[in-house]
């Protein structure tokens, strides 16, 4: 097992956010969570990545509980997620080591080369790159070292529909390759469904916090799969997070011509 | 008319001219000032004329000072003042060290936070008293009123600085294997200091004041100390271009360490 979340119970002051989760992810899974915003998503993945502990029950990664993150994730957030000090380069070497080694950056070229960078990238600062850019280049800075879970934390979410279909295509191929467990936290069910081959939807039923309301494998359906697969998955979904989970307008991007609304 | 809406766009020429205008006119009304009250009275000592001034700043800045072999006045009491002057910006620097580690390391932030918010309200200058009797009335009582004064404001802003740091940052540090340190100083320090230097800019001039504040108090040199005794001679003459060559030395100092700033921190936006 690589992800094992038992019977965890997470409470703020007096508000529940998570009641009851229970969630077995082997390794190489692609697991993709869904839910309203404030259902507890973001919560159970910073359980995975132990920023934060559980009231009750445990969380084991790698059949470790941990004190706080380290190396055993990866970490690509929605936003700040390079150092605005660093180039391109340092940023994707910085957990490699404390000195510039040659080794070290042909590796990091290496990757940047892998994410759709150039070298000429590599001396440049953050704010230089667009948006899709710069979490290409948080890709790779997780990914270099070699974690055995990859967390995303609505990693393309800030990402205009073109660049994030683009983001889509390339971290299922580097899922692909590197067999990493990725759990990838969305509120968009399109996007879930069309990256993960496991989606976990979660809801919150009442004021006792959320909990898992569907766990779905689904068939492998990549980006040019049948339309009416999709929505039906995509329906059944919705139906049983027991809300109208928001479907951003990416028509431009999709390969899919018609929508659907629950 | 659209020359007073929030839209203007003011053309290059008039907007430089218009920049300029107050420094222009203050000149002129002391020019005649200065000229009408001098045909009153040719003695007068309230407003010296500029060829008085540049006279006086000229002595100040050739003649050697009493008890001096070579070093005129100016050099004299420029060099006092800035000596206390670095000594005091440079123990500041300890100060933002101490601020984000409390800022990183919650059990220091306990022990410190709570006292430099309290010490931070005491006012510094109703302390000189006790610096001038518990240290004296030489240079170390002149520096710990700098470093009392400035200290805790350096310390609280740098604790904010730190926290400012977006947590995700931080937790992405020890994705990539960093540790405590590691993430004190590769991360959040070097985050912040653009803002912290541009924090320690702002707070020049309070370092100034406390400077001249001790200076004129107790000293024997200094540029505080001079325009404190050309007071008592009215030395205008004196007393105004002092008062501008410091000005001058001050806006040096800032522009320096905005370059600097620039310089070292070339990813920094704002």
């Amino acid at each position: 097992m690589s992800i094992s979340v038992r019977n965890v119970v997470v409470e703020y002051a007096s508000r529940c956010i998570l009641n009851g989760i229970d969630l077995e992810i082997e390794a190489g899974e692609f697991v993709s969570i869904v839910g309203e915003t404030g259902c507890g998503k973001s919560t159970l993945l910073r359980l995975i990545l132990a920023e934060e502990r559980p009231t009750r029950g445990q969380v084991l990664v790698q059949g470790k509980e941990r004190a706080r993150p380290d190396r055993t994730c990866g970490y690509v957030p929605q936003r700040y997620s390079l150092f605005p000090d660093k180039t391109v380069l340092d940023n994707v070497t910085f957990g490699l080591g404390f000195f510039r080694r040659p080794e070290f950056r042909e590796e990091a070229l290496r990757y940047l080369r892998h994410t759709g960078l150039s070298e000429a990238d590599a001396s440049k600062y953050p704010h230089q790159l667009s948006g899709g850019m710069q979490q290409r280049v948080a890709i790779a800075q997780a990914l270099i070292m070699k974690p055995p879970v990859l967390l995303m934390d609505e990693a393309f979410s800030a990402l205009d529909p073109g660049t994030r279909r683009g983001m889509q295509r390339l971290i299922k191929d580097l899922w692909r390759e590197s067999g990493t467990t990725v759990v990838f936290v969305t509120h968009n069910t399109r996007e879930a469904v069309c990256l993960g081959t496991r989606v976990i939807a979660l809801a919150k039923r009442d004021e006792r916090g959320s909990s898992i309301a569907l766990d779905l494998h689904v068939p492998h359906l990549d980006f040019d799969s049948d339309e009416e697969e999709l929505a039906r998955l995509i329906a059944k979904i919705e139906l049983n997070a027991g809300a109208v989970l928001s479907m951003e307008r990416d028509d431009d991007a999709s390969p899919v011509h018609t929508r659907t609304r629950v | 008319m659209n020359l007073l809406r929030i839209d203007a766009q003011p053309a290059r020429v008039p907007a430089w001219i218009l920049s300029w205008f107050l420094f222009a006119a203050g000149i002129a009304i002391y020019f005649y000032a200065a000229e009408q009250r001098h045909r009153e009275n040719p003695d007068d000592r309230v407003m010296p004329t500029v060829t008085q001034m540049v006279r006086a700043f000229q002595d100040a800045a050739e003649k050697p000072a009493d008890g001096e072999e070579q070093r005129s006045m100016l050099v004299t009491d420029t060099l006092a003042t800035g000596r206390r002057f670095l000594i005091s910006v440079a123990l500041l620097f300890p100060a933002v060290l101490l601020g984000l580690h409390m800022a990183m390391f919650p059990y220091l932030g306990a022990c410190f936070l709570r006292f430099f918010q309290f010490f931070d309200k005491i006012v510094a200058l109703s302390l000189l008293p006790i610096l001038f009797i518990a240290f004296g009335i030489d240079e170390l009582s002149k520096i710990m009123l700098i470093v009392i004064g400035v200290a805790p404001t350096i310390i609280l802003d740098t604790v904010n600085l730190a926290k400012g740091v977006p947590r995700e940052q931080i937790v992405k540090g020890f994705t990539l294997g960093a540790g405590d340190f590691a993430i004190t100083y590769r991360i959040v320090l070097k985050q912040i200091m653009p803002r912290v230097l541009n924090s320690i800019r702002l707070n020049l001039k309070a370092v100034m004041l406390f400077l001249f504040a001790g200076e004129m108090i107790a000293s024997t040199d200094g540029l505080a100390y001079r325009i404190a005794l050309l007071r008592r001679h009215m030395g205008m003459d004196t007393i105004l271009p002092y008062v501008l060559w410091v000005a001058l030395l001050l806006f040096a100092v800032d522009l320096g360490m905005s370059t600097l700033n620039k310089k070292l921190h070339p990813w920094f936006q704002e």
